[in-house]
């Protein structure tokens, strides 16, 4: 039996170096706080804040757009992402961006959508067309 | 209150039908289950009746599976918005074609979907699996059990607590959701469907669910007979016929996945044909632990070996199959898919399925598996089986790998039930992260596939000299590989070792296998299969390193050298302006026109090689283009256009428009925003704006707008303008025009978006310009032929008639009396062919128009007496030749965002993906001849 031993010994060293690598790859959710103090790349989920402006102006930059996002802990800060603005971007309301803080704005590269789900919209819908027809 | 209405217009019968079928679905595959379960204990079915009871049961199930499809149909197809199903997934205007996507876009309907491929596997299983039956149905039954109370639809009550077991598809909108609007009676009337998803709306939609299912409900027949296996204590016996379906599945679901992936590709905007995203991690695990549990049942099938690995693999593939459909349907995925999920209320059933059939293979197999022989002595390490064994370690940690970190926001949810203050950990980079490990597994599975190969079953001590035969044989694919990979290297950028190292051994895979293919295993029809899958899978990693490794943007900012910044600061997309060639990594794209067909807007973008001698070169078009949504309301979804060469794709695909086009509101609040200032002047005037200035260069009767086509009795007029920017680095001129057709006017405005100018003609200018008919003043002269008149000093000969009168004017009838004088004016001979008629005894006269002068002339009288023809003439008023001009600055249109990416060698990942399919269905169909043998 000494080959399924030594079989299974190299898989228990190969899960102990997965695991050990793979826990570099994860962390928590930042804050715009946690951004500013360590000015790493980061991930932060937030709300949309909807006393920003959303500022895309493809005619001048395609490549920019800008909007104000309020984090966890409710502080706002600026965030422009270099990649023309996703569809439906107004209809999310929450967001995860990906990238780092370069002075008091947010750099991200990465930002991905969470649009309220369709069950909601539906609703939205029937009572809108409710309040219509009475 | 709500209760008390009697509702108008609502059809309740299907409903009632459509419950009865669900709960006659669930009873009467418990009773299959049941009766199976006394059929699978031989010794209590003697004559076989508790047999024909399953049967009995199974059938009633079918039946009533496919009664509960045909209502839903029929829900679908007649619109009955009071069922929530068809109120949330059809609407009024989508076609039938989409029918099937839209049935099985919901929840409900794909859990249908895949009950459907169970019975249908089943019936095919009932006919063939001989003494297998009685446990494998027992088995499928129960799965189909536990899948039909996803449909029931039952709310428990437990105190305050109201637990849902299931979701009834054929439930009405009313009980789902309480709004107003079902205060009125008639409210059937109001409603309106939500219809599919445009994102859903293509043929993708129709053919990879219904392959993806057949997959996912395939893999539970290995599983049934591996269960069966276990619990008749048949332990070699179950090996071949589940061998047959394992490849079937693997096969399926396979194929099931690309599909997916070249859905992605193809047709979202995900920009490319894996993301690591946790649905396809999730569909993608289950194939790899059963491709290991394929490769166990063949050491099994020859050499007796692994039965337990076989049982365990199996089992896995079904229950990770379970949890896949448990991870993608409770929303516990959230944030970090780019799938959207709607959650149904059903997450605890869902956990409930994937630990019930969990629980249920661990009891089996502990209960059952002492009794499987055992081998004393270990396999050699020169025997094939061992190295396979390995192999299918390899692919098993590498499902477990993918797995694992998909599985962290369940660790995250976990960890919050011990610990409320626990913050959830999310990957930072997904894709690097699951790509540096399975570049690892990959190398180890190719090694291994090229050298196991060589390998013979239950090998024994090998001598010298078959070792050295050995070597040498891998010493010499190693080599050529090694070559190879050189010559790769001539074409894509390794960046790392490590990516040379596995385009090195994907070679070494392929050679290796190539050769024993023409060596050995011509005669070997199975092994050929075998061999097939593993150079496909070679070519696969090629293909990755070159479509994946090199993929590059090509609309990237061409003035920043790469390498010095950071890649993710490169601009991924470009600003085109139509008709306006831009330079972009040797590439010259113009976006040449778009067109709108139906909701579809595609745009026409041409590409070409940049040539110093030949000027551009190979031109190609991409069609990519924009949906709108039902309502033209604003853009839905983008779909993508690839150019496929032999040796790359070239993907493009608009990343943008202007707000304005995105959406109509905005359309019309910026056509509303902009602001024209008028402007009179005349010919030779200069006029200045905030930014501009133009000078008036002339005007015509006759425009040549674009827009404007001239019919013959027409009347237009453009004026001729020169546009300056204030710094005159640019200056274009334009024509706005307007036209009268059959009294109606019509604006051509002209738009200069280098100078962001938007400039139309007022109408006030026509006035100028044409008297109405009322406005005219005429003058009478009477002459006959040959003789002339003066009219406002122009000399006018009255030199003959044409017989047939014609004139845009006129159409002749049957006994009409016409002449129609022809009118010289001297001085420029200019020709006027005013027309008299007589119709039933009446006279008219028909006048004609010389645009350029403005004069109008007419024949009114001809007195056969003296022969004297009379006209009048009446000149258009143009006193005040002003020209009234608007111009709007700040205006642009014709503008696109696009992005464009190339995928070298993307071919090479198509072909190796679908060659390893193939070597399943290969094996599937080599093992054909002995289905008759697998009881």
């Amino acid at each position: 039996m000494k080959k399924s031993y030594l079989v299974g010994f190299l898989a228990l060293i190969a899960a102990i170096a997965i695991i050990v690598s793979a826990s570099k790859d994860v962390s928590t959710y930042a804050t715009f706080e946690n951004a500013i103090q360590n000015q790493n790349r980061v991930k932060i989920s937030g709300e949309i804040d909807k006393n920003g402006e959303v500022v895309y102006d493809p005619i001048k930059n395609p490549n920019s757009f800008t909007f104000l996002m309020k984090d966890s802990e409710g502080l706002s800060k600026k965030v422009i992402m270099k990649k023309p603005k996703p569809q439906d971007f107004e209809l999310s309301e929450t967001v995860v961006v990906t990238g780092q803080m370069d002075g008091e704005t947010f750099i991200a590269d990465e930002v991905l959508l969470k649009c309220p789900s369709k069950y909601k919209d539906e609703e939205l819908k029937l009572r809108s067309e409710a309040s219509l027809s009475s | 209150m709500i209760q008390d209405i009697q509702y108008i217009g609502e059809h309740l019968w299907p409903g009632r039908i459509g419950h009865f079928c669900i709960i006659l679905c669930f009873v009467s595959s418990l009773l299959a289950v049941f009766s199976y379960f006394k059929a699978s204990q031989t010794e209590l079915d003697q004559k076989g009746n508790w047999t024909k009871l399953g049967r009995m049961g199974f059938l009633l199930h079918t039946l009533s599976l496919f009664s509960l499809i045909a209502v839903l149909f029929y829900i679908m197809v007649n619109h009955l918005y009071e069922y929530s199903y068809a109120q949330a997934h059809v609407s009024d205007d989508l076609s039938m074609k989409y029918i099937l996507s839209a049935f099985w876009e919901g929840q409900e309907g794909s859990f249908i979907l895949w009950m459907f491929w169970h019975c249908i596997l089943g019936w095919y299983l009932i006919k063939k699996a001989g003494s297998w039956e009685a446990p494998v149905i027992m088995i499928i039954a129960l799965a189909e059990a536990v899948l039909s109370s996803m449909l029931l639809g039952l709310h428990v009550h437990i105190g305050d607590f109201v637990y849902k077991i299931g979701s009834n598809p054929t439930t009405l909108l009313r009980d789902v959701f309480e709004a107003p609007i079902f205060e009125k009676a008639d409210y059937v009337n109001v409603i309106s469907g939500t219809g599919l998803n445009p994102l859903l709306q293509n043929y993708w939609m129709t053919i990879h669910p219904p392959t993806l299912f057949l997959g996912f409900a395939s893999t539970i027949v290995p599983f049934a007979y591996a269960a069966g296996g276990l619990f008749t204590g048949r332990h070699r016996e179950w090996l071949k016929p589940a061998l047959k379906w394992a490849l079937f599945s693997a096969g399926i679901l396979g194929v099931g996945i690309l599909m997916g992936s070249a859905w992605a590709y193809e047709a979202l905007t995900f920009g490319g044909y894996w993301a690591w995203d946790p649905v396809e991690n999730m569909s993608f695990v289950p194939w790899l632990i059963l491709v290991a549990g394929v490769h166990t049942n063949l050491i099994a099938n020859v050499t007796g070996r692994a039965v337990r690995s076989t049982y365990i693999y199996y089992a896995l593939t079904f229950v990770l199959i379970l949890y896949s459909t448990y991870l993608t349907r409770s929303g516990i995925l959230g944030d970090t898919s780019a799938h959207s999920f709607t959650e149904m209320g059903l997450e605890p059933q869902l956990i409930f399925m994937v630990m019930f059939f969990a629980v249920l293979a661990m009891t089996i197999y502990i209960a059952k598996s002492n009794l499987i022989p055992v081998f004393d002595k270990e396999e050699s390490i020169y025997s094939r089986e061992f190295w396979m064994f390995v192999g299918a370690l390899v692919l098993l940690f590498s499902g477990g790998i993918i797995a694992a970190s998909t599985s962290l926001p369940v660790l995250n949810a976990l960890a919050t039930l011990y610990d409320p203050e626990f913050v959830g950990t999310v990957i930072k980079d997904p894709i690097p992260h699951f790509n540096k490990f399975q570049l690892w597994t990959s190398i180890l599975v190719m090694v291994l596939a090229a050298k196991t190969i060589f390998l013979r079953y239950k090998a024994g001590e090998w001598s010298t000299g078959q070792k050295i035969t050995f070597a040498k044989g891998q010493l010499f694919h190693a080599a050529l590989a090694g070559g190879m990979t050189l010559l790769l290297s001539l074409w894509i950028d390794f960046f790392h070792w490590k990516y040379a190292l596995l385009a090195f051994c994907a070679f070494y895979t392929i050679l290796s296998n190539a050769a024993f293919l023409l060596r050995k295993s011509m005669k070997n029809a199975k092994m050929a299969s075998a061999v097939f899958s593993h150079i496909g899978f070679g070519v696969m990693i090629i293909g990755i390193l070159t479509s994946g490794l090199n993929e590059s943007v090509v609309t990237t900012n061409p003035f920043v050298m790469k390498g010095l910044i950071k890649d993710k600061d490169l601009a991924s997309s470009v600003k085109l302006i139509k008709q306006e060639p831009f330079f972009v990594n040797d590439y010259w794209i113009t976006y040449e026109s778009d067109t709108i067909v139906d909701q579809i807007r595609t745009f026409k973008i041409k590409f070409e090689k940049e040539d110093k001698e030949r000027g551009n070169i190979d031109p190609f078009y991409v069609y990519p283009n924009v949906l709108f949504s039902n309502d033209f309301s604003k853009v839905a979804a983008t779909n993508p256009d690839a150019k496929h060469f032999i040796d790359k794709d070239i993907f493009t695909s608009i990343a943008s428009l202007p707000n304005e086009q995105m959406d109509i509101k905005l359309a019309k609040e910026a056509e509303d925003s902009l602001k024209y200032v008028k402007y009179e002047l005349s010919v030779g005037d200069t006029l200045f704006t905030k930014e501009h200035y133009a000078i008036v260069e002339g005007y015509t009767f006759d425009p040549q707008h674009p827009d404007y086509l001239k019919h013959t009795n027409d009347i237009g007029l453009g004026v001729k303008i020169k546009f300056h920017d204030l710094e005159d680095d640019y200056s274009e001129v334009i024509e706005p025009a307007i036209g009268v057709r059959e009294n109606l006017l019509y604006q051509y405005p002209s738009q200069i978006n280098e100078l962001e100018l938007k400039v139309r003609l007022n109408e006030a200018s026509f006035d100028n310009f044409f008297s109405t008919e009322d406005q005219l003043e005429y003058q009478s002269f009477s002459i006959t032929q040959d003789e002339s008149f003066t009219y406002q000093s122009e000399e006018y000969v009255l030199t003959g008639f044409e017989k047939d009168a014609t004139s845009v004017n006129y159409i002749r009838e049957e006994n009409d009396i016409s002449i129609q004088a022809l009118l010289l004016r001297l001085s420029d001979k200019a020709l006027l062919k005013p027309i008299y008629v007589i119709r039933d005894t009446k006279p008219f006269n028909i006048k004609d128009h010389e645009i350029n002068s403005g004069v109008h002339a007419r024949m009114t009288h001809i007195n056969p007496v003296d022969e004297k023809f009379s006209f009048m003439m009446a000149i258009d008023d143009r006193s005040n030749d002003d020209l009234v001009i608007e111009v709007a600055e700040k205006s642009r249109t014709d503008v696109i965002i696009l992005e464009a990416k190339m995928f070298p060698g993307i071919n090479l990942f198509w072909v190796g993906a679908s060659m390893m399919m193939l070597g399943f269905f290969l094996g599937l169909y080599n093992r054909r001849s002995k289905r008759s043998r697998s009881n």
